[in-house]
């Protein structure tokens, strides 16, 4: 049958076994393993703590949050601390999180869905705080190993990445002071510790290097402080980007309450003069095909190359983006 | 840089200059400065106010213990997508969306709720007849009443009942008179019926906590739903640094969740794949036997 008697595969395609495997009795049989939480008939239990009874005597969400990423209860100037940047980050206007749901609730969907569609907004740009909490970690491990003062791996970090989304320095709180309020609340309560100076070292060095005004911006401000309250840099991103969920939860809401009605399939028109792709042109019959086409199959390194630049210049076709993706093998030591 | 929103909309909820991001006419900033909690803008956020204390301490019990919940599907869910790892936030996303109507249909609760309140107006009858009649009309139509019976918590949710005392200690109100008479007739139907005690369950009692705290059955259940995504987050990072990629490796002490002995296929005998010169042969009778229709999903 087609290729299957080819001498190069790996078995013979004739005589494989049919039906599943049988269930492994030598190893220990598949269980949800977890360091975070379990839970039986009577109890839910997180960390060791039983949360019914982390609830009665007072605890919260916040509290529970720092259970749930760090096992441990925290200081009452690092609650304070978690709700001012919590309360700081529930809403945004309508930005990414908030347009994304108000696009999905349009399709008569869930909440639910709008909700959870708002946090894929998360990126490294928006909310970048795994790039961002990740870096400031990197630059404070070598200038330890190095002998190196924070002003100075600020200033190299700056040097190495002054474009990047996710530095947390640009001209985005210029006169907004809500950032700057943030670590000073932090400052006042006694939580900030070596990611806010560093972060702080890092906006003088940015401020050194540009020519135009740059600040302390929201990402900035928010990603030392959570990492100060003894956060991972992929714990901030997630406890944030939920916390906006909220929020997105709100412009669900708004969106089927005083839009236009829901949106049908089909019903969205893209005007032509948004338009600026080939012109129209007939499609060719199947027996032109032949004539007209031309394979872009390349049998050298330069035709590859040739290929791709062609490539770039079509606009969709995601030749255009260089990005490196993370060997998540490495995951792992995070 | 460009600051433009991508598409315009009027909104009730919050506007954002150069200067301040402001929610329901508070600059947020000034919020936090003032001490204000996370809970207290939940209120603002949803109904456009600030909440007693009573009001933000039930609602801080209730998000408190809602948080976390170990394995259900939503944290299952999490813990599947990150198997692939992809970003976290596709993880924490799944986890959100896997609310339904079976895992915490919380605004479905919340407008059953409604519906019969709003009859009790209407009708003149007290909220304790009318819990009544909701549990006989779900019955006698073969419904599931919502808000009762968790499969995992048999004897109960342990976070159910001292929610419902909390409820009542700090902001009893009509919802839960309601909710009371609903446990009540369902479990005097069920054992007339010869059937077990069935307990209520965290739709049940907290749902109804956040719907007497004035939030409507969408943003109660955003609420809930949401809180969960940061547990969620939690597993999903807890598998992502210190569990194994793909779940499948043979290597692992433990059979792993995808490993290929964990597949009970159920499904058609393996059959031949017909040759294309027989193609159409075959699919019309496949067709005409109709055999495959039981298998449509």
């Amino acid at each position: 049958m087609g290729n299957l008697d080819d001498p190069r595969l790996m078995f013979n395609y004739r005589t494989r076994e049919r039906g599943c495997i049988p269930p492994d009795e030598k190893r220990q049989r598949f269980q949800w393993v977890s360091e975070v939480a379990y839970k039986n008939v009577h109890r839910i239990v997180s960390r060791g703590y039983d949360t019914t009874e982390l609830v009665e005597e007072g605890y919260g969400l916040t509290d529970v949050l720092f259970i749930d990423f760090q096992a441990r209860i925290p200081l009452i100037e690092e609650d304070q601390m978690l709700n001012y940047i919590m309360v700081v980050m529930l809403e945004d206007g309508q930005s990414n999180p908030a347009n994304i749901a108000r696009i999905v609730a349009q399709g008569k969907t869930y909440l639910t869905q709008a909700a959870g569609a708002s946090i894929l907004a998360f990126g490294h740009a928006f909310g970048g705080y795994s790039a961002m909490g990740n870096r400031l970690m990197t630059y404070l491990a070598k200038g330890e190993k190095e002998g190196k003062s924070v002003a100075e791996m600020a200033a190299l970090l700056v040097k190495e990445h002054a474009k990047d989304e996710a530095l947390g320095v640009s001209d985005l709180m210029l006169k907004d002071p809500m950032a700057k309020r943030l670590v000073a609340r932090a400052e006042k309560l006694g939580v900030a510790g070596k990611h806010i100076a560093f972060q702080k070292e890092i906006v003088k060095a940015a401020q050194k290097a540009s020519k135009t005004p740059v600040d302390i911006d929201m990402l900035g401000a928010t990603c030392a402080a959570m990492m100060d309250l003894g956060f991972t840099p992929e714990a901030a991103w997630a406890i944030l980007a939920v916390t906006r969920a909220f929020a997105a939860g709100a412009h669900y809401c708004e969106e089927i309450e005083r839009g236009d009605g829901y949106v049908r399939l089909g019903q969205v028109l893209t005007p032509k003069e948004d338009y600026d792709g080939e012109p129209d042109r007939p499609v060719p019959s199947l027996e032109e095909r032949k004539k007209v086409v031309k394979s872009m199959v390349a049998k050298t390194p330069q035709e590859w190359r040739e290929n791709v630049d062609k490539k770039k210049k079509i606009s969709g076709s995601g030749w255009a983006i260089e990005e490196e993706i993370e060997d998540p093998r490495g995951s792992r030591k995070i | 840089m460009k600051r433009d929103r991508l598409f315009g909309r009027k909104t009730g909820i919050s506007y954002k200059t150069e200067e301040k991001t402001v929610l329901r006419g508070f600059n947020l900033s000034d919020l936090a400065e003032a001490g204000y909690t996370f809970y207290d803008a939940l209120f603002v956020l949803f109904q456009n106010r600030i909440p007693s204390e009573a009001e933000m301490d039930m609602l801080r019990y209730e998000t408190g213990e809602f948080l976390e919940h170990s394995m259900s599907p939503s944290a299952a869910s999490a813990i599947a997508v990150i198997n692939g790892r992809p970003y976290l936030p596709a993880a924490v996303a799944a986890s959100v969306m896997t609310f339904g109507g079976a895992h915490g249909p919380g605004a479905a609760h919340g407008y059953m709720l409604h519906k019969y309140i709003e009859r009790a107006r209407v009708e003149g009858k007290p909220v304790e007849e009318m819990g009544k009649v909701l549990v006989d009309e779900y019955m006698d139509n073969g419904l599931a009443v919502m808000g009762m019976g968790q499969p995992q918590h048999t004897d109960g949710d342990p976070r159910a009942q001292p929610t419902h005392i909390k409820h009542e200690q700090l902001c009893k109100g009509v919802y839960l008179d309601l909710q009371w008479a609903i446990e009540k007739r369902f479990n005097e139907r069920r054992k007339k019926e010869g059937r077990s005690y069935v307990a209520v369950n965290m739709i049940g009692a907290g749902n109804t906590a956040l719907a007497e705290l004035g939030f409507s059955p969408n943003a109660a259940w955003c609420i809930g739903c949401v809180c969960r995504g940061f547990s969620c987050a939690a597993h999903a990072l807890y598998t992502m640094k210190k569990g194994r990629a793909w779940a499948a490796s043979k290597s692992e002490p433990m059979v792993q969740m995808l490993d290929l002995s964990m597949i009970k296929y159920v499904g058609p005998a393996d059959r031949e794949v017909p040759p294309q010169s027989e193609r159409q042969a075959y699919a019309k009778k496949q067709k005409e036997e109709g055999e495959y229709k039981k298998w449509v999903i």
